[in-house]
């Protein structure tokens, strides 16, 4: 030990281990990703998979159950189900995304505009869009619809784009709100940054990821509303196949006890819905939690 | 607050509630007017087709569709006023009539299932908050997830399948077998599914915003203040956080009726329930203005006073949007 | 058993993602009945951690891996959540460093304290109750406490929050009180009236006192025996007097000799180098040994035990080993230096020649009747700031001192045109920046030429941005040509210019520390090579040590660079470090403007000599005989002009004493 006494001063610290890699994957939806994605190609690529004709009422197979011919049936009309699936499903698919789009941009827009506002107009274009909020938006649909006449896919992703806008436009703004305060804005105000280079390099970056998550929501629910129009007879009608207006033939298999009209279509945008919900779920988690006081 | 504070305040608040109404009447009425379609589809039916153009141009005059739409709105305002709200073209009854014989239907449908959503949800909430990240709230998170996610018109269906047409449970359509309007037992059995779905379809929706209020809520510093005094866990959930969460899940609830009560709609038509929901798509769908008008601002009016109901909750109820206020005034004098 | 708290080798740990982070580990001391225990380091070192251990507050991904805890002659170490909250509240009970979030806000202040009250004595109802409540919120010193006590949290100031929050401790007489950072979020002069308070009820009442803090110099006032801690350790532990006087460990040392009082007189301030280690991976050794100027070899391999030194004071540092060299430490009493009066003369000189060379007469800023007016609604405003004039001269450091809410922040915005003043002018290089068409004239040279860096570094770094991005922003937007190759070699230049090493050239700023942060925004603005530099409280947010090494960055960078300089404090001791005039403002207004010394050794406003005798001494002799002396701002002592009372010091004449 001799020595051991010896001044030996400030030494340079130990180089850190590497953190232990965690798990890449762990708590990411990757079931949800993976399924989602094969169902979108599947839509995609209708035309690859489909065995038959999905418009084609073929009249002497009507109301068959799921066999080697008919994969999922066929129903009321004698159309084959497996077919109509990925066909429809391209259609509601693209409505869903369409009318969120659309909704994006308008509650972008309105959402940075009260954001951005002096306190008594964002009060007051926030108390307007509270109020839209709460009249319930299938009745504002049907208001709608009935407004602009006979349903097709671009005006019915206009209807519900224009009718599902308002949570996106609050969540934008109170991010805008709450960013505006940050020090680092004013930092790049102070350096000379012009609005259009802090939206761009600032703004717009910070609020993508909650945005993200109403937008992504915001197809499901768009999906929901075309099929939920659709069965209901005030959407697409019945000659137009989407995953809704297969459904709107349901209640008559109820009588019929042609299950699989019912329960195969409502399946795809179940799991749909659900894996979008995932995705949703994934993008808005904050990693860096507090841990609980109780 | 002064006495006079809260009567002009309250007295505020009517008046905003008076003119939201108006303009909504003049708004719907003027859009409804301007949209395209044939009014006398609803009133004649099939017959319209056939009719000549003077049939036609007697038929307008009739209903009072020649004048302008502005002198067609102030007649309709003055009838309003004295209480006559017209007939509807449909059924050819006072549209009064129309609705009072189905209203009591959907809110006993709607009112059922909001009860059930606001004890449940709280409750809900309450107790996935206390187990959080625990297996219960694990599975419990999950399966909110699947069943709000679900369009609640396959929820309908798939239940119907299974305990109306597979297991004969349950009446599969209406309010009440026939016969037997008077019995509460067959009512309660037609209740029990369309009840279930609305809440099943809502029910997550709010306990999961409950669940979340809360987390936030265990997670702040007067917890531990609170638990330092010697106050049990629970006693620390229920009278601390609990009652922090309340002001906003109130105001919640208030705004969720037009919401809960917009999903029986869905529900009435697939169970073919006899409410107001199917009469408003209806009345939509054929131009029958004098029951669209007062279904409108029937919504109107509740989305407005659940709108300002909810405004009154934050406003009063909760002291911290007074210190809200404050904080605001604190950050403008230090920003 | 005699003492009332008992804790033996103890060691805390949390189970996280990242591993598992050693919080405290081996802790052992013990506290009689009626003393005040100090528990003092820089964040993160576990002390508060300690605390909420020993009361089992803390989260379920915190456990106790081993030791034993004593209080109140049982062992709590295996207590049920059950058990402990007879004990919590009763036996000890705790209060907590942010008064503006430890009060929940929907339930009125009465009905908290109340609520405290029955928790142990459910037998008190009523009329009692509501004396009870009365009678605990005029020990913690609230006035009409019949009617604040139906007040909400929202409607009392910080202090008067922390007040209550005492009293809710107090509740049920407990006989330990834990106070964790009680003051840390307050202004000075309030930090002082609590600390008056904590030490009247401690001997009202015989509570004894876990205060935890990061300040030294709080501890003097308070303490009866002190335990600095060190990377979860305890790593010297004595009375008072003998920490004070007679400090054993190195760290220890260091902490006293960061502290501005002690450098009093020296040219810059003592830091400590280095940062503290974090606690997933703890080093062998002695933890401090990475930062100790005489770390011995052994510190390196293997851990220190506790050296007996006296009865009361044991230190764990090689150094007290018989085989050390000896060491002699390098403090001596607070305002004893080593060489005399020498070195003070030594900085006098230096500043005035340096004063002659960089501060010309020319003026660079000038601030003339600047107001300004927040309004609240229609009817009401705020006077935020009032007719404030003041000017600084080129390659001056002029300080702006006072508390929150004394609207120097809006001049500081004002002057940056972050706000437009409603009154008044500001003359930067003799244009008028006030005056919109002027601004625009000149955009592009006033927006390089003058820069900013704010107080929460945290809040003021975009988090995603990589730190060289960070820098090379302000060149960015004004469309330089880096000076050298590439934006990433110049924002490699100037990270080590203000002592950032480049490895962190590509990390965000989440990962790295509040006084790394605060170096990326000094690169950031010295990026521009700035005249004017505002800083806008850049050290408020700091731990001591890492406060002085970014007041002697500013230092060394403004004598290399030559810029001006207006830095904004809200305490007077860092200032008279790095300022060469200073400012004290109150409500809005500027009450006294005087060059340093001046201002030090002769201050006239009343508001002034109460910023002044808040600063505490590290001195326990001195500190426990006095009082800090309050300002009762009557309205008038802030009304009148600022008139020159002797060579460049000028005072509001109203409140001249």
């Amino acid at each position: 030990m001799r020595g051991a006494f010896e001044l030996a001063g400030i030494r340079p610290l130990p180089e850190e281990a590497p953190e232990k890699a965690e798990n890449r994957y762990r708590g990411r939806p990757i079931f949800s990703a993976v399924l989602l994605t094969l169902i979108v190609l599947g839509c995609a690529g209708c035309r690859l998979i489909m065995t038959k004709d999905p418009t084609y009422m073929d009249l002497s197979h009507y109301n068959t159950a799921p066999n080697g011919e008919f994969l999922f049936g066929t129903d009321a009309m004698g159309r084959d189900i497996f077919s109509m699936i990925w066909y429809g499903g391209r259609l509601s698919l693209f409505i869903g995304t369409a009318s969120a789009a659309i909704s994006t941009v308008i509650a972008v827009v309105f959402g940075a505009a009260s954001g951005l506002a002096p306190a008594w107009l964002d009060a007051l274009l926030m108390r307007v869009t509270e109020i839209l909020l709460s009249v319930p938006g299938l009745l504002l649909i049907v208001l709608l619809q009935a407004i602009l006449g006979e349903a097709d896919v671009f005006r019915i992703s206009l209807v519900i784009g224009v009718t599902g806008w308002m949570s996106i436009a609050k969540v934008v703004r109170t991010e805008v709100r709450q960013l505006r305060g940050h020090e680092y804005i004013l930092a790049a105000k102070c350096m000379g940054g012009g609005f259009f280079y802090i939206l761009r390099r600032h703004l717009a970056p910070n609020f993508v990821s909650s945005v993200m998550f109403m937008v992504v929501m915001n197809v499901r629910s768009a999906i929901v509303a075309e099929s939920t129009l659709s069965f209901m007879g005030i959407g697409l009608p019945l000659e137009v196949i989407t995953w809704g207006s297969m459904l709107s033939l349901a209640e008559k298999a109820l009588l019929t006890g042609a299950w699989w009209t019912i329960l195969i279509p409502g399946l795809f945008l179940a799991a749909v819905l659900m894996c979008i919900t995932n995705l949703g779920n994934y993008l808005r988690k904050n990693i860096n939690r507090k841990e609980s006081n109780l | 607050m002064k006495k006079r504070n809260r009567f002009v305040y309250y007295g505020k608040k009517i008046l905003t509630f008076v003119v939201s109404v108006f303009i909504l009447s003049a708004v719907v009425f003027y859009v409804s007017r301007l949209a395209p379609g044939d009014p006398l589809v609803s009133y004649y039916g099939d017959r319209v087709e056939k009719m000549t153009p003077g049939e036609r141009e007697w038929a307008k005059e009739r209903l009072g569709l020649n004048d302008s739409v502005t002198v067609q709105y102030v007649r309709w305002l003055d009838h309003a006023f004295r209480g006559d709200f017209g007939i509807s073209w449909k059924y050819k009854t006072d549209v009064v009539d129309v609705i009072g014989g189905r209203i009591g239907n959907t809110l006993l449908l709607g009112g059922l299932g909001f009860v059930f959503i606001f004890v449940f949800s709280l409750l809900l909430g309450v107790w996935c908050a206390w187990h959080e990240e625990g297996p219960a709230d694990r599975m419990i998170c999950n399966v909110g997830t699947l069943t709000s996610c679900i369009p609640e018109f396959w929820l309908s269906l798939v239940l119907i399948l299974v305990f109306s047409v597979t297991l004969h449970w349950l009446p599969s359509s209406g309010a009440y077998s026939v016969g037997k309007e008077r019995d509460f037992a067959d009512r309660v059995m037609h209740l029990i599914l369309p009840v279930g779905i609305v809440v099943l379809n809502h029910l997550w929706y709010y306990a999961y915003m409950v669940r979340n209020k809360i987390l936030e809520e265990v997670r702040a510093d007067y917890v531990l203040l609170a638990r330092a005094k010697g106050l049990t866990k629970r006693a620390v959930m229920f009278r601390h956080c609990l009652r922090n969460v309340m002001p906003s899940y109130l105001s919640l609830m208030a705004i969720s009726v037009p919401h809960i009560l917009g999903g029986t709609y869905i529900v009435e038509t697939v169970f073919s329930y006899p409410g107001i929901g199917t009469l408003a798509y209806e009345s939509a769908r054929y131009k029958d203005y004098n029951l669209l008008m007062l279904l409108c601002i029937l919504s109107g009016i509740l989305v407005i006073l659940c709108n300002l109901t909810a405004q009154i909750i934050n406003e009063r109820i909760d002291p911290r949007i007074r210190e809200q206020e404050v904080s605001e005034r604190l950050e403008v004098t230090e920003p | 058993m005699s003492e009332l708290l008992e804790v033996k080798n103890l060691s805390v740990s949390f189970f996280c993602a990242g591993g598992e982070v050693q919080a405290v580990r081996d802790v052992s001391f013990s506290l009689a009945r009626g003393e005040v225990l100090a528990i003092v380091g820089e964040s993160g070192c576990g002390k508060s951690v300690l605390c909420k251990s020993i009361m089992k507050l803390l989260p379920g991904t915190a456990k106790i891996k081993s030791g034993s805890i004593a209080a109140g002659g049982a062992d709590i170490t295996h207590y049920t959540e059950r058990e402990m909250c007879k004990l919590r509240g009763k036996l000890f009970s705790m209060v907590f460093q942010d008064p503006m979030t430890s009060l929940n806000p929907t339930i009125s202040v009465g009905a908290q304290i109340a609520e405290a009250v029955r928790v142990h004595q459910p037998e008190i109802t009523g009329e009692r109750l509501q004396e009870r409540v009365a009678e605990l919120m005029k020990l913690v010193g609230i006035d009409c406490p019949g009617e604040r006590m139906k007040h909400y949290p929202c409607q009392f100031s910080g202090g008067m929050r922390q007040r209550a929050v005492i009293a809710v401790a107090l509740a049920g007489n407990p006989a330990i009180l834990f106070a964790d950072e009680p003051t840390t979020a307050l202004d000075v002069t309030i930090q002082a009236q609590i600390l008056d308070l904590l030490r009247d009820i401690q001997q009202k009442l015989g509570t004894a006192t876990v205060f935890v803090t990061h300040d030294l110099g709080v501890v003097a006032r308070v303490a009866d025996r002190v335990a600095v801690m060190y990377a979860g350790k305890i790593v010297e532990i004595g009375t008072a007097a003998e920490i004070f006087y007679e400090p054993r460990h190195p760290y220890t040392w260091g902490l006293m000799r960061a502290l501005p009082a002690f450098s009093k007189g020296r040219d810059s301030l003592y830091t400590i180098p280095g940062m503290p280690p974090t606690l997933i991976n703890p080093p062998p050794g002695d933890a401090f040994a990475y930062r100790n100027e005489n770390a011995l070899a052994i510190d390196y391999e293997k851990e220190p035990p506790m050296f007996r030194v006296t009865d009361t004071h044991y230190a764990a540092t090689w150094l007290l080993d018989e085989r050390a060299p000896r060491i002699a430490a390098p403090v001596g009493r607070c305002g004893e230096h080593t060489d005399g009066g020498k070195s003070r003369r030594r900085w006098e000189d230096t500043k005035n020649t340096r004063m002659e060379e960089t501060a010309s007469n020319e003026i660079l800023l000038d601030v003339r009747h600047l107001s300004h007016v927040f309004p609240l609604n229609r009817k009401t405003a705020v006077k935020a700031v009032e007719d404030v004039s003041f000017q600084i001269f080129r390659g001056e450091i002029f300080g702006l001192v006072g508390e929150s809410g004394s609207g120097k922040s809006t001049v500081a915005r004002c002057v940056m045109n972050l706000y437009r003043p409603c009154e008044g002018s500001i003359r930067y290089k003799g244009i008028n920046t006030c005056d919109a068409k002027s601004f625009r004239k000149n955009r592009r040279m006033l927006q390089s030429t003058r820069q900013m860096i704010f107080q929460d570094s945290d809040s003021s770094l975009n988090q995603r941005m990589r730190v060289c991005d960070i820098i090379a922003e302000p060149m960015k937007i004004q469309h330089m040509t880096p000076p050298r190759a590439s934006f990433r070699e110049e924002a490699r230049f100037q990270m080590h210019y203000v002592g950032l090493d480049a490895r962190y050239l590509d990390k965000y700023p989440s990962e790295l520390s509040g006084g790394q942060r605060q170096r990326v925004a000094i690169a950031r603005a010295l990026a521009m090579e700035p005249e004017l530099l505002v800083a806008d409280e850049p050290i408020a947010s700091l731990d001591v040590s890492i406060q002085a090494q970014i007041v002697n960055l500013f230092r060394h960078l403004q004598q290399e660079h030559g810029f001006s300089f207006l830095f904004i404090a809200h305490d007077l001791a860092m200032v008279e470090f790095l300022c060469d005039r200073v400012g004290v403002m109150c409500r809005g207004r500027l009450v006294e403007v005087a060059p340093t010394q001046e201002l030090f050794s002769n201050p006239r406003h009343a508001y002034t000599k109460a910023l002044l005798s808040a600063i505490p001494i590290p001195d326990p002799r001195r500190e426990q005989a006095r009082r800090a002396t309050e300002f009762c701002a009557e309205r008038d002592a802030l009304d009148g002009e600022l008139t020159e009372i002797g060579a460049g010091h000028f005072v509001l004449k109203n409140g001249e004493q």
